[in-house]
């Protein structure tokens, strides 16, 4: 005879819990908080410096984020899945050295080299995720590895920040329609590919495989499928990163990649991505790419040090980790 | 009638254990059919390999006359067979409905899966199937084990599978939903699918089952149909040779001296002013319906939580704040707690790491520590409760479940420690490691030790522990001996109250 005798009956019953206000604050803090962040710093922007509502600043500081938009996008991919991608600081250097040396003024010729710069990105991925997969390495570490072996590849390509651009190329990057930048309509067909993935078949499995490895395994996720998928779409957002970065900076650089790691993953927790997989979505990398980006303008605007901009980033990134970790236990208490 | 799914001289080793050495079944459509065996049998191996989560070493298996060799659960599912499995295969962060339907989701033109499609389709499954109500669009961390459960089973019925495998699917729900289930089951099997039940619930499988496949030591030992066959045959199959009695004589060992002395105990509102002494050489049970304070007395009484009122272990008084000051060797406690996986081991690291992890010091001399000391120990615990290993630097997520309750055991007593706190020991362990670690109990009552001894099963408590201490609404309602001490007697101490109410 058992236990589980009259009593316990009705604490197993299976109601549907009608959700409060409460659970549902608690529920969305991860996204609540980087909004509130972002008008926040945006409030105090806006009372240190005239025309921070006008279209011209939405296009100068989308401009600015949107490197670090694509280069979070595809890391927020990778942490969706419950990994990490250093290697994007290779292939964005890699792709801005290969725009630099490459493209020719000829458009045809530049499309060319588009999509064969894309196409190594991808591939930079696929080869991740087959090495992480079948030799079963952390992927900290096989990417750490082909971050290193990437950016060598890109000084031997180029070995000092130089080269050039085509004239059109570069136009592209500030070339404004109905008034909103190139940037801000890509960050639209950005936001709109998101929108579209997340409810993929794909998109599903790599939150899901994140979420539980074991559990998507046994429900028929290949390993190795999620893996490749997910790091190819990694490298292929930071391909679109750097050919982007070009069209700003006019130039291919064989370090710049390095400034994206670690802000990528920063962008991405800040707006409510976990860590260990499965939770958060791009619109939260987002606010976290621009919250980064308008410490930035904080800090020039209060002509202080440009030392300030991480030491501020890092605290606020602090106060976003914090702040989410607290919503999720009370989260979990009102649980139990 | 032909068989459906065969399998014949199905073999799976992991390394040098043998997890199944001949593995026959042969099963006909539109039947329910029982797999029995202990814990360790290879039930669950033989049931990964049909699901495509395991790959077999050898043999042959046939569904519906084809060969059938599942490469990964993909394969498995494309062919009909689906499985719900005690490890279950949920995704938290998804709802219930996107968890139902995971990689075969409806797609809209887009190729996206919409939320309300997805939604629509699972309360259709669900009401078509008389399933527990459950919200679609809730996400499975918010849900119960039991409604977890639920969800599993309707993830692999929206598969329509060929053949439906339910492993110990009933072991977390509660009766209402169990009938439902076994409802269910019958009346799949009676639309043409095969049914595979796990089940250690023998009444259940009597109920619902046409045929019947015992498992013992990774080989099928006997198939039967249900109704030629009886309760003895199928346990004493299942058992083979080892039919030593589960319960060991018990032979009152308990001195005077009082190992563990309780006043005005309790911990927050869940527990208090419990007046309780365990003695020297005595096995003393805790018994209360669930959620009545029994958790709460453990994990006080190890330092975890809030604790209230006096505590005196061998006559001297103490403050236990901390799992640190409960484990202080030879005065100190030891528990071994409820959730063995979560909480009493470390399952990818070895069985001498997780033995020796809180004794470290036992065999530390200058700040080194002396591997043929820490190897002695470790030998000396696996011999002494004959744990089932390949070796000390087996993982120990690899061990059967009973093993691995072994495991904790040994760890515990290397602590030294001669107050033990046994939370639910023989929980979801086979028949025979419970009647090794009851005989273990007394031969230590019998050394010396004290034990306090909680179990959800009440015959163990009636058996094993000399006396049984009831706890009611988190008060100790009565302390029960001799002839009191029976299911009767602690189920009307347990109940009382709610039966005058």
């Amino acid at each position: 005879m058992t236990m589980l005798a009259a009593d316990s009956r009705e604490r197993r019953a299976m109601p549907g819990l009608s959700p409060s206000l409460k659970a549902t604050l608690t529920d969305r803090a991860p996204i609540l908080i980087p909004v509130a962040m972002l008008i926040l710093l945006v409030a105090i922007y806006a009372s240190l410096r005239e025309g921070v509502f006008t279209l011209d600043e939405l296009n100068l500081d989308t401009a600015a984020a949107l490197t670090l938009v694509l280069a979070a996008t595809g890391q927020t991919i990778v942490l969706l899945r419950g990994g990490i991608d250093l290697s994007i600081g290779g292939t964005i250097s890699l792709g801005t050295v290969l725009a630099a040396t490459q493209f020719r003024d000829d458009p045809a010729h530049v499309a060319l080299w588009t999509v064969l710069i894309l196409v190594i990105g991808a591939l930079v991925g696929v080869v991740n995720g087959v090495l992480i997969t079948a030799l079963r390495l952390q992927p900290f570490l096989v990417t750490l590895a082909t971050w290193s072996i990437l950016s060598g590849t890109a000084l031997i390509i180029l070995p000092i920040d130089g080269g050039g651009l085509p004239s059109f190329w570069m136009a592209f990057g500030s070339r404004n329609w109905l008034g909103l930048s190139s940037a801000v309509w890509l960050l639209a067909v950005l936001v709109l590919f998101w929108l579209w993935f997340r409810r993929t078949r794909l998109g599903i499995a790599i939150r899901a495989t994140g979420s539980n490895e074991r559990s998507a395994f046994l429900s028929g996720v290949s390993p190795l499928g999620i893996n490749v998928a997910t790091y190819a779409l990694s490298s292929l957002f930071a391909a679109l990163a750097a050919l982007y970065l070009t069209t700003q900076t006019g130039a291919g650089s064989p370090t710049i990649g390095k400034d994206y790691i670690l802000p990528s993953v920063a962008a991405a927790v800040i707006g409510g991505i976990s860590l260990f997989g499965g939770r958060g979505g791009l619109i939260g990398t987002i606010i976290g790419a621009y919250i980064l980006t308008i410490i930035g303008n904080l800090v020039f605007v209060l002509s202080i040090s440009s030392y300030w901009q991480p030491i501020v980033s890092g605290v606020i990134l602090l106060i976003a980790v914090l702040a989410s970790s607290i919503a999720e236990r009370s989260a979990r208490r009102s649980l139990t | 009638m032909t068989d459906f799914l065969k399998a014949t001289a199905v073999v799976k080793r992991y390394g040098g254990i043998v997890a199944l050495g001949r593995a026959d079944l042969s099963a006909r459509a539109g039947e329910v059919h029982a797999l029995l065996g202990e814990n360790g049998a290879g039930k669950s191996t033989f049931i990964q390999i049909l699901a495509g989560a395991v790959r077999a070493d050898s043999g042959t298996i046939t569904l519906a006359g084809e060969a059938y060799r599942p490469k990964n659960p993909e394969a498995a599912q494309a062919a009909g067979v689906a499985a719900v499995f005690q490890e279950l295969s949920l995704i938290p962060d998804l709802t219930v409905a996107e968890n139902v339907w995971f990689r075969h989701e409806p797609l809209s033109p887009l190729g996206t899966v919409r939320a309300a499609t997805l939604n629509a389709a699972t309360a259709e499954l669900f009401a078509r199937y008389r399933f527990p109500d459950i919200r679609p669009d809730r996400e499975v961390r918010r849900l119960t084990l039991a409604e977890r459960q639920v969800v599993e089973i309707g993830k692999a019925l929206s598969r329509n599978p060929r053949v439906l495998i339910l492993d110990e699917a009933t072991s977390a729900l509660p009766p209402a939903e169990t009938e439902w289930l076994l409802g269910l089951a019958r009346s799949v099997a009676a639309a043409g699918t095969l049914v595979i039940y796990i089940s250690h619930r023998l009444g259940e499988v009597r109920a619902i089952a046409d045929r019947i496949t015992v498992f013992r030591n990774g080989e099928t030992v006997a198939a039967y149909e249900t109704q030629a066959v009886d309760d003895e045959t199928i346990i004493a199959d299942m058992l083979g040779r080892r039919m030593d009695r589960l319960y060991p004589p018990r032979v009152a060992t308990a001195t005077d001296r009082v190992a563990l002395g309780l006043r005005g105990f309790g911990a927050g509102s869940k527990l208090s002013g419990i007046d309780l002494d365990l003695k020297e050489g005595e096995v003393l049970g805790v018994a209360g319906l669930q959620g009545h304070g029994q958790r709460e007395l453990f994990q006080a009484l190890f330092g975890l939580g809030r604790a209230e009122g006096s505590v005196a272990l061998w006559g001297q008084p103490r403050d236990i704040r901390s799992p640190r000051a409960a484990l202080s060797g030879r005065d100190g406690l030891a528990l071994v707690p409820e959730d063995r996986r979560s909480h009493g081991l470390m399952l990818a690291k070895s069985i001498r790491e997780n033995l020796t992890l809180s004794v470290v010091r036992r065999f530390t001399r200058f700040g080194l520590t002396d591997p043929t000391r820490e190897q002695a120990l470790v030998e000396e615990m696996i011999r002494t409760l004959r744990i089932k290993a390949d070796s000390p630097e087996q993982p120990a997520g690899t061990l059967s479940g009973g093993n691995q309750q072994k495991v904790i055991f040994g760890k515990m007593l290397l602590t030294e420690a001669r107050i033990l706190l046994l939370y639910d020991p023989t929980r979801g362990i086979d028949v025979g490691t419970k009647g090794e670690i009851f005989t273990l109990m007394r031969r230590l009552a019998a050394e010396g030790y004290a034990i306090l001894f909680y179990s959800s099963d009440l015959a163990e408590l009636v058996h094993v522990a000399d006396r049984v201490a009831v706890l009611r609404n988190g008060r100790l309602a009565a302390v029960l001996e001799g002839d009191d001490n029976s299911e009767h007697g602690i189920l009307r101490a347990a109940m009382i109250e709610r039966a005058a109410a």
